[in-house]
């Protein structure tokens, strides 16, 4: 019984540091590249994924898990990967898709929580991994100036295999979302792209999305994309080249009565590729 | 009401009629002409070939050939696959065919869209879709009027082509 107990809160414990390590990993943007995103080949194939967190695009850096990966079908439904493992710089998952139409594959994180804070002379700002319920027990009495904030990124992609569908995609309503607009499989290079996010659920005006083609590593600039939605949550930009690219949205509000934060600072990091025009 | 009616109908006929045009010619045929050339390579495969015709709206109206083998590779003819393929596995069935060795190659279109049906006089585009593994992929189009009068076009060469020549004849 006892042995029992301590089994649980070795998992636990387990669990927490493990959620602590990915929301550290969180300060590099976390990113998933799968190894095609269209599937021609009739009764389907299999598409390997790599999970990781860099700051530079499509470099493997910080091994972000892949055991929270999904599939949403084309009906709707969540499968989970095939095969997953974890390296020392990304985790990898397998999947094999045989259904037709667009899937999206996510990798969400849980929710993180930060607070940070002020104490002492000096005004330097701290930060604690605790929630407004936890943090009463864990700031200094000195604190000032606290502040929590939730945080959540989605690190997702769009596979489709033979023709293109749209079913995959209804709002969660929570956190920051992002609507394909422009069918992931019809973006194409010298054509505009438009995309729209929802904050909790609402379009959201005011996101920021920098958009970054593959190989920063092999030139000087990183020649982004930067864009803002518009009043309807709306953004449109033209990738110039053909390639592969990740869009990183970030939208930070004030939470008005959220027993656990008084902030939200939500991303959407998403992959996807232009094909030749 | 019936008057009324009429002449609504009649209306609308002499409004849609420009874009009613007429079919192109029973006897019409374009025949063309396509080289695989010969590509010095250390590692040389057969190229994947797409060809096609869209209309004025950028519709795919027929795929003339389709050389590719396994349908895994389909989706490396990207615009042929994004435009045609993707959307009726149907036509990839019908005019699916073993990939072709360096040469010369003669076929024609009938005239006739994917359903069967003659299509309209009016403009077109001609379209050749070549991809190689390891070696380049070249996107060719080429705009056409369909009508009463023949022509006969010759398309440059490029990387993956040869000398294309397109001859339509009543």
């Amino acid at each position: 019984m006892l042995n029992k107990k301590i089994n649980t809160l070795i998992v636990l414990c387990s669990i927490l540091a493990g959620s602590m390590l990915s929301s550290v990993a969180n300060a590099h943007p976390r990113w998933v590249l799968p190894s095609h995103f269209t599937i021609s080949k009739e009764g389907g194939d299999w598409l390997t994924f790599d999970v990781t967190a860099s700051h530079g695009t499509f470099v493997m850096d910080k091994p972000a898990g892949s055991e929270t990966a999904q599939i949403i079908m084309p009906d709707g439904r969540q499968e989970r990967p095939d095969f997953v493992l974890r390296g020392k710089r990304r985790s990898v998952f397998d999947f094999f898709f045989s259904e037709e139409g667009t899937h999206r594959v996510q990798i969400n994180n849980v929710p993180g929580y930060v607070t940070h804070y002020k104490a002492g002379k000096r005004d330097t700002v701290k930060r604690i991994r605790a929630n407004k319920v936890e943090r009463s027990n864990l700031l200094p009495e000195t604190s000032r100036d606290i502040s929590t904030t939730v945080m959540f990124t989605r690190a997702e992609t769009y596979i489709t295999v033979g023709k293109p569908s749209d079913k995959a995609f209804p709002l969660e309503g929570k956190f920051l979302e992002l609507q394909p607009i422009t069918k992931p499989a019809d973006i194409v290079a010298t054509e505009p792209v438009r995309f729209q996010f929802f904050f909790n659920g609402k379009a959201q005006a005011g996101v920021k999305a920098e958009i970054t083609r593959d190989g920063t590593l092999y030139r000087n600039q990183q020649d982004q994309i930067d864009v803002v939605s518009d009043e309807q949550g709306f953004i449109e930009f033209t990738p110039e080249i053909a390639g592969r690219y990740i869009l990183k949205a970030s939208h930070t509000d004030k939470l008005a009565d959220s027993p656990l934060a008084d902030k939200m600072n939500a991303s959407v990091h998403l992959t996807f590729e232009a094909i030749l025009p | 009401m019936k008057v009324k009616n009429l002449t609504c109908l009649l209306f609308s006929l002499c409004i849609a009629l420009p874009s009613w045009a007429k079919s192109i010619p029973e006897t019409a045929t374009m025949d063309i002409e396509f080289v695989i050339p010969n590509i010095e390579a250390s590692i040389y495969a057969r190229p994947y070939v797409a060809v096609w015709i869209e209309d004025k709206q950028r519709k795919p109206v027929r795929t003339i050939q389709l050389w590719v083998g396994e349908d895994e590779w389909l989706k490396d003819l990207r615009s042929w696959w994004r435009k045609v393929g993707r959307n009726d596995r149907a036509v990839v069935d019908a005019v699916t065919s073993a990939t072709r060795p360096v040469g010369q190659y003669r076929f024609s279109w009938d005239g006739l869209d994917q359903q069967g049906k003659r299509v309209e006089q009016g403009d077109y585009t001609f379209y050749v879709e070549v991809v190689r593994e390891h070696g380049g992929r070249n996107y060719i189009r080429q705009k056409i009027q369909l009508a009463e009068e023949g022509f006969n076009m010759q398309l440059e060469p490029t990387e993956e082509t040869g000398l294309i020549t397109l001859d339509y004849h009543l």
